[in-house]
């Protein structure tokens, strides 16, 4: 996957320079500004103008911390389209620190990471996977004997902004569930005073990655982003408005169980649980490991791995509604709702009974003495 | 001949008011609930019917289209039905609250919240006579009793509550539209989009409740308490006897043209 004998990217040449002497040929390099330009939204007509800030920019420095994370996050960056050019952006822009793509390791590889941040103060880009623990001062995650907390306070300290690669970064994903035992948060918990870009996902698809580093060496700037702090150009749409299997859910087709006849003809998974009518993602569209496939196309419903907190918002993940707590575990709310209403009513018709069988006896108490007759008080019950 | 003009009597009563004789020997026909109210009425009755049927089908899709999917529309027409009785149901909503300002002393804001300590115990002694039968006990108003009140206040907060979790998810569709940017706050708050859709499942719920035990009570009223319930949330208003006293009204107080009146 990556550019095998690859040249290390020196400090006061280009990319175009760079990628010339690395001998990746120009049609691939437009093939892919084009492709990172539509999937930004821009249109494949600004491919040239992505093309042309790309070349001309200098050796970004990148440094990626891991957390606590289970490294999903890398291994999807990993599996990016295009993977000649899209691996090798990554490969140099991780060169400085990385610990699970360097070569360097033990004290080598925190002196890189010192040194480039020392040289590169209020320019480099920190991206970050994983969340930060809080109990316990911090000691459920620490890296050459200091907590991450420390690492990542130092690093953010220089950064010119920070990419928050996958659940954990932002919002802390499983370790940050219900009971949250270590205290898990996410970056922007700690870090107040930088732009802060959320790839929300878990893990997110390798391309949105790419995209935004793009878009970072492009403009300067971070993406556009909706009100969770993900960028609009990748999270601006539900699942299920992109879904393939929406025209199954307009006509009332749904998959009742995994190995139903609707499960073989690909029907909607909404009574599956599927979450993709909450859930903001590019998946349709994007797909994952090139265009290979994705989760509601293999038949899985979508668990929404990109909403916040979506361990402990989603589940469970199979059915349509949060369960509803202190009722037990598999009670539902149409359980609960239809027993209700049919209480009310039997309610309703034993005190109709009762009422009927009141006025009867009433009725006949009034006629023994006087038949015929309405007393006051009865025409006084108004 | 005469023109049309001057042969027809002069209107008294508004031309969408029920024309009966005011004065029946001990029985005077009162004036309660205005056009706008009624007609509220009676769209939220057709709106919530459709929009419980259609809002359970979405909810948990009791039946299915087999072949094409390109054949079939079933949820999509669902769909539409609920987003159509929810969009009438929110302007007679609108017209309610209109009303709170505008309509006379049983329709109008303060009426809304039945709150004060008399009005509390005859809640308890409504209450009290609804379970012992004991008609007799029981306090009688020409408007809601404050217990009924307190049930059709609430179920007023309940809609609004469904319409802002409606919105909330209609928005969905269309991220930084106009249903989202009004409503787009609500699912940060209760914590995520599936809470809100739980909310508003859950009190789907409270519309079958209501309404078995509203429609109940309403007739139970008319028949057996003779409180003209029913007929006034048809026809405006009711007969009361002057013999009978009632917490919410004097008939002496009455004036001749009620509905010019705002305050009785």
């Amino acid at each position: 996957m990556f550019v095998r004998n690859a040249e290390p990217w020196m400090d006061g040449s280009s990319l175009g320079e760079h990628l010339e002497e690395t001998g990746v040929s120009r049609r691939s390099f437009l093939e892919f500004c084009t492709e990172m330009a539509v999937i930004l939204g821009l249109g494949s007509a600004a491919a040239p103008s992505v093309a042309k800030a790309l070349e001309s920019q200098a050796r970004p420095t990148v440094i990626w911390l891991e957390m606590q994370e289970c490294t999903g996050c890398v291994e999807s960056t990993l599996r990016t389209e295009a993977p000649t050019i899209g691996n090798l952006l990554l490969d140099v822009v991780s060169l400085d620190y990385s610990e699970t793509l360097m070569a360097a390791a033990g004290h080598a590889a925190e002196k890189a990471k010192a040194d480039a941040m020392a040289k590169n103060k209020g320019k480099y880009v920190l991206v970050v996977t994983g969340s930060v623990p809080t109990k316990e001062d911090g000691m459920y995650c620490t890296v050459a004997g200091r907590t991450i907390r420390q690492h990542l306070e130092e690093a953010a300290e220089g950064a010119a902004a920070i990419i928050a690669l996958g659940a954990c970064a932002h919002w802390g994903s499983v370790q940050a569930a219900r009971p949250n035992p270590t205290g898990a948060v996410g970056v922007r918990d700690i870090i107040k005073n930088k732009p802060i870009v959320n790839i929300a996902g878990c893990p997110p698809i390798g391309d949105v990655v790419t995209a935004t580093v793009v878009h970072f060496l492009t403009f300067g700037r971070l993406p556009a982003v909706d009100r969770e702090g993900r960028p609009l150009f990748a999270y601006g749409n539900r699942i299920h408005d992109q879904c393939s299997r929406r025209a199954h859910f307009d006509a009332g087709q749904y998959v009742e169980s995994f190995d139903d006849e609707g499960a073989r003809k690909g029907w909607c998974l909404y009574e599956m649980g599927c979450k993709g009518p909450a859930t903001y993602s590019p998946c349709p569209i994007v797909q994952w490991n090139q265009r290979t496939n994705w989760p509601i196309g293999a038949g899985h419903p979508c668990i929404g791995c990109t909403e916040p907190y979506f361990w402990d918002t989603m589940a469970p993940f199979y059915n349509r509604l949060p369960n509803v707590s202190g009722f037990g575990v598999e009670h539902r709310i149409d359980t609960i709702g239809a027993s209700l209403a049919v209480g009310a009513a039997a309610g309703v018709a034993a005190h109709a009974t009762m009422t009927v069988m009141h006025q009867i006896r009433r009725r006949k108490a009034h006629q023994t003495p006087d038949s015929g007759s309405t007393s006051g008080e009865e025409r006084n019950n108004g | 001949m005469t023109p049309a003009t001057e042969s027809r009597p002069r209107r008294e009563i508004p031309w969408f008011e029920a024309r009966v004789p005011r004065v029946h020997g001990d029985f005077t026909w009162v004036y309660l609930w205005g056009a706008p109210l009624r007609v509220m009425h009676w769209v939220s009755v057709f709106s919530i019917i459709t929009l419980v049927v259609t809002g359970l089908y979405i909810g948990q899709p009791y039946f299915m289209a087999g072949g094409e999917a390109s054949s079939h529309f079933l949820m999509g027409r669902f769909r539409f039905a609920h987003f159509l009785a929810a969009a009438i149901i929110v302007m007679a909503a609108i017209v309610r609250v209109y009303w709170l300002f505008v309509g006379n002393v049983y329709e109008r804001w303060p009426a809304l919240f039945p709150v004060t300590p008399r009005n509390l115990r005859n809640v308890w002694l409504v209450l009290k006579s609804y379970f012992t039968m004991r008609l007799e006990k029981q306090p009688h108003f020409v408007g809601h009793n404050p217990l009924a009140q307190l049930a059709y206040t609430t179920i007023y907060f309940v809609t609004a509550a469904m319409i802002v979790t409606g919105f909330s998810m209609y928005g969905q569709a269309a991220p930084g539209g106009f249903f989202d940017t009004i409503f787009g706050w609500l699912p940060p708050l209760v914590g995520g989009l599936q809470r809100v859709r739980l909310i508003h499942h859950t009190l789907l719920w409270v519309y079958p409740m209501f309404v078995l035990i509203h429609v109940y009570l309403a007739i139970r009223a008319d028949s057996v308490e003779h409180a003209g319930g029913v007929s006034s949330i048809l026809t405006g208003g009711r007969f009361v006897s002057s013999h009978d006293t009632f917490e919410d009204f004097n008939i002496h107080d009455q004036p001749s043209e009620p509905w010019k009146s705002k305050h009785h």
